[in-house]
This record gives structure tokens, C-alpha cells and sequence, in this order.
């Protein structure tokens, strides 16, 4: 894998100062003309959007139009079935907790410390150095106290959080979080949009996958998805009602003047994962 | 060839399997859709201190396998057709469970000694009267109960999650179905004994799986294929002296395998066949 | 000469006793992957499965670790190629591979010309352990136990998460691969002292209690091969005195510690909640 030129410094300070232009930032994904699917029919199609440094992008769809799978394309688990995906750092994942056994035997620490495989030799166990990078994510994420506690026993928002950590761990630059806010209740979900600004901030490339539109026009950019990409670009100039018309379908409910003027768009919440 | 069915014993158990591929003919077929063979394979294991507590102290030995195997289909099983995962690690420890409990019944308390083999495998000559009464019940059990649940049995199995939210699911038509597998399974043991039931509860109704979806002539093909590997396993039994467990276990798994092999066969034949036809 | 000591005094029991460390050992730390990977049917099946090659083993006089483990390759290709069918799913395929196998083992052990002794197969003879079933039983189990620490954090991320294990570097197939072969080597381990029908007593009760007690998987693996030893002991203790089969009651006093920590852990949550 090809590391393209990093900006310079990728700010361990908490404000950086000035970042440049966002057409100046190193690309970290890019997608041309891109199709993924399970078998030779693609389930998603004519995608083409960038993600550079810096920047969050919100994916937005409705279950079943390709959120999933685009994920699993940019982690390497799909090919495209046509055009071209590049992905020029390692990218890591935070996925939906409630898919992983909360059962399982680990601590908080020791899920962070699955970040740590991929950079080690295969017969190396994480030594005090990942150890120390470990404790220093959950730290960064808020979660100092906690890395003894089993996973399965912490909050769905703190879960979410020690996913983080791992991909902090894994020095993920491209971070993919599949609905983090699904279950957390407003406490939970404004430090996790938080951390998500800070990742940012910290030269990182962010991509949410939600079902939350008024969520989604906080962040740089919205990405649309409906078995193939209705529209990319800025929230402000894309978020239109057409646009949210073909995204989610007829199944929207449009609710006017919800916070002030804005137009809120409830999509269906059946939690059903798209594959 | 056949003077072996002269023999009033052979024919004897020549009716008993009959009966039993009936029952476990129509019952195998849900085993196979419900995915319970390895619950079928406990409660027949479970079954085996049973046998030997009731060898030993010389009451009905269908008393004391039912007994046993009712204990496991309300516990174990129960689970089973519950939840989707954990219990199988509680299935393989009550089956290991009741394998040592029999062996020490069996080889240090009662000493029945050469007998653990018959009760492992089955025999010839321990099928009576009663098992074959005890056959012909659950054969008739078997079918009733296919009858007037099979539909429900049917469409949990092909979607569990779809049928709770229809409100098809009612656990007591799987505990019917649980206790139909528990009866089958101690009915099949004088002839295939506890550690090979499933040579009759699951294979044939796999080998027919493998050529027709549709389930009457499912059900209809295993019931005959059941009984043909049956009789030929009993006919193998009396010829090489070996329990009739193991030789229909042996038949039905190569016949399995026969037809696997061939489905492929004929699969590779008509892609090729597809692929000259498109050349041309 | 005291009644803890005395069964040990005859070089049977010594090599019994150390059977049961070796068995315990790689059927505890093993065994905890089983339970957690719910594999149980898995061992169940190989163990099972490898029924002809033991025999066969047995009738040419070759020795049972090399039966063994030709019969349990041939098994889990069996498996593997059955798991393919589509159409009758997992479970069915296993148990058809599985039934057919033992079916032919029994029916090969049981022929006419073959001398008795299947029960020692099956239910296994711990008391029977040689010198060189010793040596060749600790070197896989050293070999074993090696591999699962080198795979450690492999498997702990499959387990935890099978569908983001690739983006951390942990290849779920190759983890399933080597769990397959780590548990037919645990297999191959345990079938000289407990046999065919009872090798999965170790694999799966000692792994199964010491979840119910711990919270971690090292301490969980080290409960497991704690519990394991000791019941194994147990079992030598109650053969010796009470005369019963060895193999059954080592795999007894297993189901048996399971059922304790099960009443454990129910006790502790009913104090827990008054």
C-alpha cells in the first residue's frame, strides 16, 4: 500500500492552526465510476466521490442502499465489480457493537490492543509499547478509567468509544463508523460527535454512515446512497428535497419548523442491517 | 440370497425396520429442516444409561431409555429449538455425560459387560415383540402429528424470525416435535442401538435432500429409501455377524455419497453441455 | 503410605497421572476456544469421525497416534466436502460424515475375526498408557499450546468480531483453519486416555466452567486447565478406590466440576441479588 505525501505534521496539538485549502489536503479515498455487489449484480453503483484529509463525510441512505457494502468495498473485503476504489492509507473500522459478542472474555484494553496485530509480526504478541499506545487511545477517548472493565459491560456510547480507540491503535488515517449513534442518548452522542471533529481535525479522513440528516449537515461533506449515488457534496447546496426524495424514497416522513426553521427529514427506523 | 429372512428373528426385525423408516422416514425429513440432528444424536446417546439402568435392574428397557431421553428433550432440546447458539456446547456435555455414567453403570456396577456393545450398536436378536409395538406406535404418532403440525414445523424451520412475527412459533408444537425425535430415537435402539441412530433419523432424509425440494415427495422418498437401506443392513448384519447399527450406517452413508457424487456428475455434465450450446 | 499417596506408588498410575497433565493442559486452554467458538459438535464430530482410522490402527498393529490422526484428516476433509452440498446445511452434512465413519469403525472393530477390545477405543485406557504414548502425547501438546499462543491475538479478534477482523490484520479464515487443525491435534491428544465417545469431556466441560467463573480469557484458560487437572485426578482417585472404569470417571468428575461452577454461579447471582 502506497502512502501518499502526508501534510506535514498531522497536529497532535488540540487546535491546529489554520489547515490548509480543503483542494490542498492529500486524497485518501477516491471512487470512479465505481460499482460493488455480493455476486456479478452490483448491489450499488456509479459511485464517485473523494474523501481527503480532514474532512468527515456523511453517508446517508436507507437500509439497504449500499451504506454496508460501500464500507466493505473500502475495507477490501468487496472488489468493485467496475471502476476504480483507491484507497491510499490503511483504513480502520468501528462497526455497529450490537454485531460483535458482548459476551466475549475482553476488557476494554484488550480490544484496543486488537489495533496493534496488524503492525506486529505474526508471532509477536503486543509488547509495552502497543500496551502504552493502547492505554494513551482509550485516554484520548475519554475512556482512562475504564480500559479493566469488560467490553460487553460498558455503555453503548463507551463501546463506540474503545472502537475508536482500537482504530487509533491501528494509526487508522481513514476512519469508517457504520450508524455510531444508533441507541446513545444525547449525552453519549455529542462527545462521540466531538471525538469524531477531533479525529478530524487531527488530519484523519471520517466517514459516518447515519441515518440522521440533521447530523449529517454539521459535517463537511453528505454522501447519498440509493443502490447507486444520488448526490455528493456540501450539506448545505446538497441536502435538497429532491435529493432526500430519491435517497430515501417515498418513505419519508418531513416534518417543517422542527428546531427553528430548519426542515427535518425523519427516515424509517426499522434497524435492520443491510447485509 | 435371501434364506436369511427365513429366520423368524430376521423377519421380525425385517417388520421392525420397516416401521421405524416410517416413522423416522417422516420425522427425518423435519430433523434435516429444523437442523437437529445433533440433538438427535444426544438423545439417542442420552438414552444409554437408560438402557443399562434398566438391563441392570430388570425393568422395561424402553421405560427406562424414555425416561432418560424425555429428561433430555425437556432440558437440552428445549434449548435447542430455542437459541440459536450456546447450547451445543451443553448438548456434547450431557451427551459425554451420559456415555460415562453408562460405562460405569454398565462395566462396574451391573457388569453387563459384552452387553454395552449391543446397546452401543444394536443387534439382531434384542429386537421383541414390544419394540415392534413400540414402532408401529411412534410410526403412527409420527405421521398424525406430521399431519396436523407439519406446517407450523415448516415454517419456523424456513424462517424463524419471519414466523415469531406471524405468530406461528408456539413452543408447544416444538416440543411435540422434540419429544416425536425422543420416542423415534428409543424406538430405532434395539436395531441400531444409542450411538447410531441417526443412521436412520438423518442420513436418508439427507440423501433424498439432495434430489427433490419439495416435501411430500420428500417425505415419501425417504420413508422408501429408509427402508431399502434398512433391509439391505440387516441382510449385511446377518451375513457378516457385525451389528445391523453399523451396516446400515455404512449403506446409507455410501448411498449418501453416491448420490452427492453424482449430482455433482450430472451438475458438471450440464454446465458443459450449456457451454458447448453457447460455443455453437 | 497414606490413602493420597498410595495409588500413585505403581508405575501404571504415575503415567496415568501424568496423561491427565497432559490432557488437561491442552484440553483446558484448547477447550476454551471450542466453548467460545461454539465448535463443540466440531470436536464431537472429529472425535467420532476418526473411529476407522483407530481401529484400523489397532488390527495392523501401527500406533493409535498415527491411526488417529490419518483417520481424523480423512474426517475433516469428509466434513468439509459434505459442508459444501448445498441445500441440507452444516449440521446434517457433519452428521451424516460422522454416523457413516463410526458406522464403518464399528462395523471394521466388531467383524468376527477381530479380537475384543473396541471398548478400549471407545471409552479409551488411560490405565493402559505407555512410556511411548507419553512422549509423542506431550510433544503435540507442547507443539499445540505453542501454536495457540503465537495465534493468540488472531483468534481474539476473530472471535470478538469476525466482520472487522480483516481490517485489523486478522484473517478470519486462516483463524478458522488453525482452530480446525489445533482441535484436531487436542483430539488426537486426549483420545489415548479417554477415548473416542468421551475425548470430548475434556475439550468442552473444564473450558465451560471456568467461563461461568471467569471474565478474562488467560484467567479462563488457566481455570480450565486447573479444573481440568483436578477433576482428571479426581477421577483417577475414585477409579482406584472405587474400582470404576478410569476413563468415565475422569470424564464424569469433568461434567461433574461443569454442573458445580453452573451451581456457583447461580448461587453467587441469587446472593448478588438479595
Amino acid at each position: 500500500m502506497s502512502e501518499q505525501p502526508k501534510r506535514p505534521a498531522p497536529g497532535a496539538e488540540p487546535a491546529p492552526p489554520a489547515p490548509p485549502a480543503p483542494e490542498r489536503r492529500a486524497t485518501l479515498v477516491a471512487a470512479e465510476h465505481l460499482a460493488v455487489g455480493y455476486s456479478a449484480a452490483p448491489v450499488l453503483q456509479e459511485v464517485e466521490f473523494q474523501l481527503r484529509a480532514g474532512e468527515r463525510i456523511g453517508v446517508l441512505g436507507p437500509n439497504g442502499g449500499g451504506k454496508t457494502t460501500l464500507f466493505r468495498a473500502l475495507l477490501g473485503e468487496l472488489k468493485p465489480l467496475a471502476g476504480e476504489l483507491r484507497v491510499a492509507v490503511r483504513a480502520g473500522t468501528v462497526p455497529q457493537t450490537e454485531r460483535s459478542r458482548l459476551d466475549f472474555p475482553v476488557s476494554a484494553l484488550d480490544v484496543a490492543l486488537m489495533g496493534a496485530i496488524a503492525g506486529r509480526p505474526w508471532w509477536q504478541r503486543p509488547g509495552r509499547r502497543e500496551r502504552a499506545a493502547a492505554h494513551a487511545a482509550l485516554r484520548r477517548v475519554g475512556l482512562d478509567g475504564l480500559h479493566d472493565r469488560s467490553f460487553g459491560e460498558l455503555s453503548g456510547g463507551q463501546r463506540q468509544r474503545v472502537l475508536v480507540a482500537r482504530a487509533l491503535v491501528q494509526d487508522a488515517r481513514v476512519v469508517l463508523l457504520d450508524e455510531p449513534f444508533t441507541g446513545l442518548d444525547n449525552v453519549s452522542t455529542a462527545r462521540l460527535e466531538q471525538l469524531l471533529d477531533e479525529l478530524a481535525q487531527e488530519g484523519r479522513g471520517v466517514l459516518i454512515a447515519t441515518h440522521d440528516v440533521e447530523q449529517a449537515r454539521a459535517w463537511d461533506r453528505v454522501l447519498c446512497l440509493n443502490r447507486r449515488q444520488i448526490a455528493f457534496g456540501p450539506p448545505a447546496q446538497t441536502l435538497s428535497l429532491e435529493v432526500l426524495a430519491s435517497t430515501y424514497g417515498g418513505s419519508i416522513v418531513t416534518l417543517e419548523e422542527r428546531d427553528g426553521e430548519r426542515l427535518a427529514i425523519l427516515p424509517p427506523h426499522h434497524h435492520h442491517h443491510d447485509h | 440370497m435371501f434364506e436369511a429372512f427365513d429366520y423368524p428373528f430376521m423377519q421380525r426385525a425385517l417388520v421392525e425396520l420397516l416401521l421405524l423408516s416410517l416413522a423416522a422416514g417422516t420425522l427425518g425429513t423435519w430433523i434435516v429442516v429444523r437442523g437437529l440432528a445433533f440433538y438427535s444424536h444426544g438423545v439417542a446417546a442420552a438414552a444409554f444409561p437408560g438402557l443399562v439402568l434398566a438391563d441392570g435392574l430388570g425393568f422395561s428397557a424402553t421405560l427406562g431409555a424414555f425416561g432418560v431421553a424425555l429428561l433430555f428433550a425437556l432440558t437440552v432440546g428445549q434449548l435447542a429449538a430455542r437459541t440459536s447458539s450456546g447450547h451445543d456446547a451443553l448438548t456434547a456435555l450431557v451427551l459425554v455425560a451420559a456415555l460415562a455414567i453408562g460405562v460405569v453403570l454398565a462395566s462396574d456396577v451391573f457388569e453387563s459387560g459384552a452387553n454395552v456393545e449391543t446397546l452401543l450398536f444394536g443387534s439382531l436378536l434384542a429386537i421383541g415383540p414390544d419394540d415392534v409395538r413400540l414402532a408401529a406406535l411412534v410410526a403412527v404418532l409420527a405421521l398424525l402429528a406430521t399431519a396436523v403440525l407439519g406446517q407450523r414445523w415448516l415454517a419456523v424451520g424456513f424462517d424463524p424470525a419471519a414466523a415469531r412475527a406471524l405468530g406461528i412459533r408456539s413452543p408447544l408444537a416444538d416440543l411435540v416435535l422434540l419429544v416425536l425425535i425422543a420416542l423415534a430415537a428409543v424406538a430405532t435402539l434395539s436395531a441400531v442401538g444409542t450411538l447410531l441412530a441417526t443412521a436412520l433419523l438423518v442420513v436418508p432424509a439427507a440423501t433424498t435432500r439432495l434430489l427433490t425440494k419439495r416435501l411430500l415427495p420428500w417425505q415419501a422418498a425417504t420413508v422408501v429409501l429408509a427402508a431399502v437401506e434398512g433391509t439391505a443392513g440387516l441382510w449385511l448384519s446377518f451375513e457378516t455377524n457385525a451389528p445391523p447399527g453399523a451396516t446400515i450406517a455404512v449403506i446409507s452413508g455410501g448411498l449418501f455419497a453416491l448420490v452427492a457424487l453424482g449430482r455433482a456428475a450430472a451438475g458438471a455434465l450440464a454446465h458443459a453441455r450449456a457451454r458447448k450450446v453457447a460455443v455453437a | 503410605m497414606d490413602v493420597l499417596t498410595d495409588p500413585f506408588s505403581a508405575g501404571i498410575m504415575q503415567r496415568a497421572l501424568l496423561e491427565i497433565l497432559i490432557l488437561g493442559a491442552v484440553g483446558g486452554a484448547l477447550g476454551c476456544w471450542i466453548v467460545l467458538a461454539e465448535l463443540s459438535y466440531g470436536a464431537e464430530s472429529l472425535a467420532h469421525g476418526m473411529f476407522p482410522g483407530l481401529v484400523i490402527a489397532a488390527l495392523a498393529g501401527i500406533p493409535l497416534l498415527l491411526g488417529g490422526a490419518i483417520g481424523i484428516v480423512v474426517a475433516a476433509l469428509a466434513v468439509a466436502l459434505a459442508g459444501r452440498i448445498p441445500g441440507i446445511g452444516r449440521d446434517n452434512a457433519v452428521a451424516v460424515v460422522v454416523t457413516t465413519l463410526f458406522g464403518l469403525g464399528v462395523l471394521l472393530a466388531l467383524s468376527p475375526d477381530v479380537p475384543p477390545g473396541i471398548q478400549g477405543l471407545l471409552f479409551g485406557d488411560i490405565l493402559g498408557t505407555s512410556k511411548r504414548d507419553l512422549i509423542a502425547g506431550a510433544a503435540l501438546a507442547a507443539a499445540l499450546l505453542v501454536a495457540l499462543r503465537l495465534m493468540h491475538w488472531r483468534l481474539l479478534a476473530v472471535g470478538f468480531d469476525r466482520t472487522s477482523a480483516r481490517s485489523l490484520g486478522a484473517s478470519p479464515l486462516l483463524a478458522d483453519a488453525v482452530l480446525l487443525v489445533l482441535m484436531a491435534g487436542a483430539v488426537l491428544v486426549a483420545v489415548q486416555g479417554l477415548g473416542n465417545l468421551l475425548v470430548v469431556a475434556v475439550l468442552v466441560a473444564p473450558a465451560a466452567a471456568a467461563r461461568l467463573l471467569c471474565r478474562r480469557l488467560l484467567p479462563m484458560m488457566a481455570a480450565a486447565v486447573a479444573i481440568a487437572v483436578v477433576a482428571g485426578i479426581a477421577g483417577l482417585y475414585l477409579s482406584y478406590y472405587a474400582k470404576v472404569a478410569a476413563g468415565a470417571s475422569v470424564a464424569g468428575l469433568m461434567v461433574a466440576a461443569y454442573l458445580l461452577a453452573r451451581l456457583g454461579a447461580l448461587a453467587a447471582n441469587v446472593t448478588a441479588r438479595t
